[in-house]
């Protein structure tokens, strides 16, 4: 085997692995991972009406920021 | 049981929340429930409209860059994660809700709202109409920043982590090639491959430490991570030195192993420190933010903190009392069990002092401030709690201590040998290369794995018993431990009196008392129903039952009095009583005749004696605290096989008590349950929260007892001292090793292969000694 074959497949590899690492990192900053349970128990309670429910409290929040009385 | 369409509850709260959320469509939860079983919804006497004042939005509520108002709860009763769902779908279907954000491992919650639609005090209305309860915190800098920490430690380690997984691979083919041959062009490509992954080990995982060494060099120290970080920087330029010039073996291995196991070492502590601000909030809790004074006839809400003394405030039903005073109108209730830990109502009349930080459960009284709000009882503690969480003592820990001069001998025997090998051989390459084999052989690993392993296996040890030790560093606290100081009521003893003794004078029907004691909650009314209760009672129906304050229970039956209670009662119903006795009294009279008395004390816990007698033989000096008086003290303390007592200690008596100890040197362990001990657990080196401990004792404690016992207490202490024997062993075999090894690197005599076992099998060894404990102890 040529050595550029395990030149390649090392650099390909930790190629591939550091972008699993940073993608890793980036959830990590955003907090994904801050409730442990919870991120697990969301498999449990992700139905059609939880996201109902999410993308209805999006448009509530986009209708009250339109608002133009706002008190502070 | 309460039947309602085929639907049982255990009480009328548990129904009210089950039609609210069939009512709201949100009766999914008890499907999501599963097999979890709710405690009942408990009752607020505190009334939600303090949330709307200004003072509180001051203080808790911040407005965002959208004009939405931002506030973060703490919600109590959440105990799985349909409470959660539950808790989130509630919030965020009221009108004027943006986003309900709640943290089920914390029971946290951040919740954003529109001011204009909807109030806190509606939101809080609504958490507790579904059974739960909630308060609000101050997400300070603090907590943030502890987070942050966090975070970029669980980054550093994932980068590290996936550095050190994929340098083992190359590690192999690297081993097997030394063995069984290898071209040195593909030898080259690994070492390549490794200088890669190595690189962001070193910068940016073990960033911590070379920013130790700054700080450490700038003020002139020697510390843990000076070592590291000039241990692995060396080792990383030799490495480099190697792969370009192609000569030799390179070890960006142990870069990357180094960094990797040390932060991983030191991420456990960072891990398992306790914020202070977290005590802070569930203390804060317990005060409102401003209070309703009477000027002018008029009644004016003002800050706490512009209320003079003299000045009348008003309190209402289900409010929490801010400033310590003395009533000067109305009667009423109090519930003062978040400071006495008794969760028996009290009755207070004018003229009686009432204390900041107790609730009133249905008193309207108007009275006189005679404190301030700085010096009020609940600020007082508040204050004296922050100030001794933050001095609270640290023992340097013994690995640290070590490794500073370990880490100056190894620099200077470094240095030595490259000034000694260029005199010798004038050849500055050859003299450099072996004065880096000393620092690269003497590697930290071995040093800075033997606390953390040792402590985990202990900490796992523990846990398993029941026993959760907060920080690791407490075990190793523990174990130096020299006195161990012990509350009185509730923890010693039962925490609730019990019948030592029964005089009847005439017979009667046991029922007849029952009946009698069965409506009140007082503990010696308990502890006497208690003991006459036997099977098939059925209690009388009696008229115009009444509970008498600090005094006992009446009522009449068949048209006569039954009355029960202490001496001071018997004299206001006409029978004279003579009370000798140290213990609680409580006589029984029918139609103004004396039948029966009972003595009643707080005994013991059962395993308490013999418990107290095997920390003793440990060489620990066990001493009783107690705010009871001297007769009480001295009998418990003689029951128990305790020497020394001290007794009648205001809560800042105790705190005081354990600063002379310390004075004295000595390493103490305090073991308490109250609000009353909660400034005395602070300021020990080691708090215990036992009996069933307020929110607040579990939140200052060091170590907590799950099941409760003087049993597991005694079993912290040898697992503490078995941990820190391990550790000093471990320690003493890392030594040993680098006094074999570091010879031989001076004289040059380090090949690859040697420099290789000795890291792994120094640590190897650690580990494994470490794991002896498991073996080693017998419960």
């Amino acid at each position: 085997m040529d050595s550029w074959v395990i030149a390649m497949m090392l650099g390909v590899s930790i190629f591939l692995g550091s972008i699993a690492v940073v993608t890793l990192m980036w959830a990590i900053k955003k907090g994904q991972f801050d409730d442990e349970e919870k991120f697990l128990n969301a498999v449990k309670f992700d139905g059609i009406d939880d996201l109902n429910d999410a993308a209805n409290l999006e448009r509530k929040k986009e209708e009250l920021k339109k608002k133009e009385y706002r008190p502070e | 049981m309460i039947e309602d369409e085929g639907h049982y509850f255990c009480c009328n709260g548990c129904q009210g929340v089950f039609h609210l959320l069939s009512d709201e469509g949100l009766d999914g939860f008890y499907d999501k429930l599963g097999g979890n079983k709710l405690a009942p919804p408990s009752e607020q006497y505190e009334d939600s409209a303090n949330f709307d004042s200004p003072a509180f939005y001051e203080r808790f509520v911040s407005v965002d860059d959208d004009g939405f108002h931002e506030v973060s709860l703490i919600i109590e009763g959440i105990h799985c994660a349909a409470c959660v769902w539950l808790n989130e779908k509630a919030l965020t279907s009221m009108d004027g809700v943006v986003a309900t954000n709640i943290n089920y491992t914390n029971n946290k919650a951040k919740i954003i709202w529109d001011d204009s639609i909807v109030k806190l005090s509606k939101i809080i209305d609504m958490i507790r109409a579904i059974g739960y309860n909630a308060y609000p915190y101050d997400a300070s800098l603090q907590e943030v920043k502890a987070d942050k920490e966090r975070k970029e430690y669980y980054m550093r380690i994932a980068v590290a982590v996936f550095a050190t997984m994929n340098m083992m691979t190359i590690m192999v083919a690297q081993y097997a090639g030394y063995f069984t041959g290898i071209t040195p062009q593909i030898k080259h490509i690994l070492n390549i491959g490794e200088w890669v992954l190595a690189t962001p080990v070193l910068f940016y995982s073990g960033w911590p430490f070379i920013r130790g060494m700054y700080y450490g060099m700038k003020t002139k120290t020697v510390n843990m991570d000076t070592l590291v970080a000039t241990g692995a920087i060396l080792t990383y330029i030799y490495s480099i030195y190697i792969t370009v010039t192609r000569s030799g073996e390179a070890y960006f291995d142990s870069v990357t192993m180094i960094v990797t196991f040390v932060l991983v070492g030191k991420f456990l502590e960072v891990l398992s420190k306790k914020s202070i601000a977290d005590t802070l909030d569930i203390m804060n809790h317990h005060l409102p933010n401003d209070v309703k004074t009477i000027e002018d006839k008029k009644v004016v809400s003002k800050n706490v903190n512009d209320v003079a003394v003299d000045e009348i405030v008003l309190i209402n039903a289900g409010e929490r009392i801010a400033i310590d005073g003395e009533i000067v109108e109305g009667s009423g209730t109090f519930d003062e069990s978040s400071l006495t830990g008794e969760s028996e109502p009290v009755f207070k009349r004018v003229g009686e002092n009432i204390i900041s930080g107790t609730v009133s459960i249905d008193a309207d009284v108007k009275y006189r401030v005679t404190k301030d709000f700085a010096h009020s009882t609940m600020s007082n503690i508040v204050a004296l709690l922050e100030n001794a969480m933050n001095n609270k003592p640290k023992i340097q820990q013994l690995a640290n201590r070590l490794s500073e001069y370990f880490s100056t001998i190894i620099l200077a025997l470094s240095f030595f040998t490259f000034v000694a090998w260029y005199l010798y051989s004038s050849h500055f390459e050859q003299s450099f290369m072996i004065s880096i084999a000393v620092i690269v052989i003497a590697c930290p690993c071995a040093l800075a794995l033997a606390t953390p392993v040792a402590t985990l296996v202990g900490l796992s040890m523990a846990s398993k018993r029941g026993i959760l030790f907060k920080e690791a560093v407490q075990l190793e606290t523990m174990a130096n431990a020299n006195v161990l100081l012990l509350d009185k009521t509730g923890t010693i003893t039962k925490g609730r009196p019990q019948v030592v003794h029964e005089e009847v004078f005439d017979s009667f029907d046991k029922v007849l008392l029952f009946s009698l004691l069965v409506n009140s909650k007082h503990p010696v009314s308990k502890g006497v129903s208690n003991y006459i209760y036997s099977e098939g009672f059925e209690p009388f129906e009696l008229q115009s039952f009444q509970n008498i304050p600090s005094q006992g229970v009446s009522a009449m039956y068949e048209g006569k009095m039954l009355a029960g209670g202490n001496a001071k009662l018997m004299k206001t119903i006409g029978i004279d009583v003579k009370s000798e006795s140290h213990n609680s009294e409580f006589y029984f009279a029918y139609a103004g005749e004396l039948l029966a008395k009972y003595e009643l004390f707080d005994l013991p816990r059962e395993d308490a004696k013999a418990s107290i007698e095997k920390i003793k033989k440990m060489g620990i000096e066990v001493i009783m605290l107690t705010g009871d008086h001297q007769a009480s003290a001295k009998k418990v303390a003689e029951l128990v096989g305790i020497e020394q007592y001290e007794y009648e200690l205001t809560p800042q008596d105790k705190a005081a008590f354990v600063e002379k100890l310390h004075e004295r040197k000595k390493v103490t362990v305090m073991a308490g349950d109250g609000i009353n001990d909660i400034l005395a657990l602070a300021n020990s080196d080691i708090a215990i929260a036992m009996g069933n401990g307020s929110d607040i004792a579990i939140e200052v404690s060091d170590v907590v007892l799950l099941n409760d016992t003087f049993v597991s207490l005694c079993d912290s202490f040898k697992i503490a001292k078995k941990t820190f024997t391990m550790i000093k062993e471990n320690l003493a075999l890392s030594f040993v090793y680098n006094a074999v090894t570091i010879p031989l690197a001076m004289a040059g005599y380090i090949i690859p292969l040697i420099a290789a076992i000795s890291m792994s099998v120094s640590s190897l060894l650690v580990v494994g000694n470490s794991m002896r404990i498991k073996f080693g102890y017998k419960g």
